[in-house]
């Protein structure tokens, strides 16, 4: 499963950011949103910016200590936070800039598709973000 | 240590005057008794600007705040306030504004910033997280608000970065200039942009990296989710959601309260031409929505083509349409944007400004006025080669202009001559696009509102056109046919006082009037009352939120009364006792406030000589130093 965005369908309203790092974070804090909204002006075009958790993935190929595997009940690459170094070479390989790093804690962090019920699938008022199984 | 969450914990003091920056812990009594945003505005007026000051000295206060359940995920968290004195109206004045400002101070780590004292010279304030900081202005002085805006995001190197900024409007004192809010948003009303001119503030710009923290994430989560879907499920969502605000043009105009040259009329001969549809097949970009909302009501428009060609703008609204259309008889949708948009890049409230102009035109067409008065510029109806010219001249105060920028009561008691009659005011405040002679409770709403003439501090909505099912729900059943009838006046005044005591509490949590709470009808007391406790760990007994409510407006109240307002200044313009309404459902219709009103000043505990909060209700509301402060 991966996620899927439909940009002209989104109003910019960052409700998925919200909601991602309630879900992530317990607080509301879009820096810390798995999910962004890429604005090209305030009034948009907006698109939801989403891990594509692809096949061969480039975060964690560069990972220099396999700390980033791929859940097979969801098919979420995932970042084992026991064995992030922290050293944000998977930051930079993402070609989708849906990799981020935690300065706090030292550790990279990653969409997880929500262990299969995505948030930002379920609260996207206007269905901008998908599920494609 | 502050202990509620939901909260940022902490304000910004700002003394312009010394250029001193001091930060202060969240007030704990304030929270409890006020909340924030609305509430927390209103307590600070009171106790530090007095009746001896001026709207434009520098001992006024100007108030940027935020409620604690802005920036948070129940629906439309993204509303905040600014509140000082008004130079418009000389008494209470507050504009709310949406957007994306509110969240950016609490990401910032800031529930409010407050102002006092007049800078040397032209200053912006800075806010990146914690790094505050006040930064020379003169470059920015003279720029158009999204100049002004794009100029600091360029210093900054951050296209995030919300600012809230005045254009000349503010600059030159216009007494009801706005403050432009990012993005393309408007804390329009009261004239508060000229306070933020009369001490040099030109921008306040913020841009937060932080959390914001609430006291049961998993609670919260689960009231705010089931807010989301009873909002996607209310029969009036697609409609608001379709066209926003101005999706009820035509249906005001059917009604005979969509005013029509300066009030003469309810409705608009060519009201297809300017209307939702219309505008959506002339100039529809894309739906937008502000933080956290999912009713997405904004849009934006572009016109494609002719004299006006490639005018882009956000947040048309039913009001704009109405001020620089159908008030000013102006059919043409396309100059009608551009006024919007020149209205925005000046900083100047587009109702006021449309209504300063529609009663000038009125004027001219009565004869009052010639072309010695106005300086050789003849003010024909619906001529928009005059409007746009005329609204810069307001904005830079030149000319003509100059006596405009006075707003509708200055400038009918400078001209004389019987210009009074055609002032249509409440305490000094323009009326916005409502008329009393065919919704009842909105003319009771308009003398009632601290803030003068406004529909928005008890926003009768609900007998607009009649929402019977939303009345029974929110009143049940004891109040209907009645409360929903646009021209019944029965139990009218238990609507308007509960919407003040409701609205007061929404505006002091950080949520939308215009999205679940009012237009929608969907989000109420037990609601609010439930998020609170979630967000912020307070124990909030629906009873309680009621009396924050009820103390919240009977201040404002009290404020005004410290001014000078009596219940001889609750009165709406003759022309809606006098006059007929021509058109519409309204066709015939006069009103009569005096019964309502008598009937609320009794549910509101005041004096029905004075119109003051009596000693009683000021004791109840725990407002016991008011008792004391009025009787000097």
């Amino acid at each position: 499963m991966h996620l899927e965005a439909i940009a002209e369908k989104c109003t910019g309203c960052r409700i998925c950011e919200n909601f991602c790092s309630v879900k992530h974070e317990g607080a509301i804090w879009p820096e810390r949103a798995r999910i962004r909204i890429l604005a090209e002006t305030d009034s948009g075009p907006f698109t939801p910016n989403v891990c594509r958790q692809c096949e061969d993935a480039a975060c964690a190929a560069a990972c220099p200590v396999e700390a980033i595997t791929k859940d097979q009940s969801t098919g979420a690459w995932v970042v084992n936070d026991d064995e992030c170094i922290g050293c944000e070479n998977c930051v930079e390989a993402c070609p989708y800039h849906a990799m981020f790093f935690d300065a706090e804690s030292g550790k990279a962090f990653k969409c997880d598709l929500c262990g299969g019920e995505p948030e930002c699938v379920a609260i996207c008022p206007f269905g901008a973000v998908q599920k494609v199984p | 240590m502050f202990p509620y969450r939901g909260y940022a914990g902490k304000c910004l003091y700002v003394d312009l005057t010394s250029g001193k920056i001091e930060t202060r812990e969240y007030d704990k009594a304030l929270a409890e008794n006020y909340l924030g945003g609305n509430g927390f505005g209103t307590r600070l007026l009171w106790e530090n600007v007095g009746p001896e000051v001026d709207a434009l000295a520098p001992e006024n206060l100007l108030i940027f705040s935020t409620g604690p359940l802005c920036g948070t995920i129940v629906p439309n968290p993204g509303r905040m306030e600014v509140i000082g004195k008004s130079p418009l109206t000389g008494i209470y004045g507050d504009a709310n504004t949406g957007g994306f400002l509110g969240p950016e101070f609490k990401f910032a780590g800031w529930d409010a910033v407050v102002i006092t004292g007049q800078s040397p010279r032209p200053v912006y304030l800075a806010i990146a997280d914690n790094q505050v900081e006040l930064r020379d202005a003169s470059h920015l002085w003279g720029l158009t608000t999204s100049q002004t805006e794009n100029a600091i995001r360029q210093a900054w190197g951050d296209p995030r970065v919300k600012t809230a900024t005045i254009g000349p409007a503010g600059e030159n004192l216009v007494r009801f200039a706005g403050i432009q809010i990012t993005p393309q948003r408007s804390a329009a009303r009261c004239g508060l942009g000229a306070v933020m001119g009369s001490k040099r503030l030109k921008a306040i710009a913020v841009r937060g990296h932080g959390p914001i923290r609430v006291a049961d994430p998993h609670r919260l989560h689960k009231v705010a989710i089931a807010l989301h879907k009873r909002l996607r499920a209310n029969p009036i969502f697609p409609a608001v959601h379709a066209h926003g605000t101005p999706g009820i043009v035509s249906l005001m105009d059917a009604l005979g309260r969509f005013p029509t040259q300066n009030f003469r009329m309810g409705s608009f001969s060519y009201v297809d031409r300017i209307n939702a549809d219309t505008l959506r097949a002339r100039a529809f970009v894309r739906d937008l929505a502000c933080f956290g909302c999912p009713v997405a009501c904004d849009k934006l428009y572009c016109v494609p083509d002719g004299p006006y060609a490639e005018t882009a703008l956000r947040s048309v609204e039913y009001e704009t349409v109405n001020a620089l259309g159908a008030c000013i008889w102006n059919a043409n949708l396309d100059a009608l944007l551009a006024a919007n948009r020149l209205c925005d890049e000046l900083g100047l409230d587009t109702i006021s400004a449309g209504r300063v102009i529609s009663f000038a035109m009125e004027l001219w067409d009565e004869e009052i006025l010639n072309l010695d008065d106005t300086g050789g510029l003849a003010l024909y109806w619906g001529d928009m080669d005059t409007v746009l010219p005329l609204l810069r001249m307001i904005a830079y105060r030149e000319g003509f202009g100059n006596l405009l920028a006075e707003g509708v009561r200055r400038a009918a008691q400078t001209i004389g001559r019987g210009a009074e009659r055609y002032a249509m005011h409440v305490k000094g405040m323009e009326i916005a696009a409502q008329d009393g002679r065919a919704q009842k409770s909105m003319g009771l709403a308009h003398v009632t509102s601290t803030r003068g003439a406004d529909h928005l501090k008890a926003f009768p909505v609900i007998d607009e056109t009649g929402y019977p099912d939303e009345g029974r729900r929110r009143y049940g059943e004891q109040y209907l046919p009645d409360i929903v009838q646009p021209l019944a006046t029965k139990h009218k005044a238990f609507l308007v006082k509960d919407g003040e005591d409701f609205g007061a509490v929404v505006d002091s949590v950080g949520m939308c009037k215009s999205g679940g709470t009012f237009v929608l009808a969907e989000i109420y007391w037990p609601d609010i009352a439930a998020a609170l406790e979630a967000a912020t760990g307070m124990e909030m007994p629906v009873e309680q939120l009621q009396r924050i409510g009820e103390r919240i407006y009977n201040l404002q109240r009290c404020y005004n009364a410290l001014h000078g307002i009596t219940r001889a200044d609750d009165k709406l313009p003759r022309r809606f006792s006098e006059e007929a309404s021509p058109s519409g459902n309204a066709k015939g219709q006069t009103i009569d406030i005096e019964p309502m009103l008598e009937e609320y000043y009794q549910l509101r505990g005041w004096d029905a000589e004075t119109g003051w909060p009596t000693a009683k209700k000021l004791r109840e509301l725990g407002l016991e130093g008011a008792i004391e402060r009025l009787q000097r």
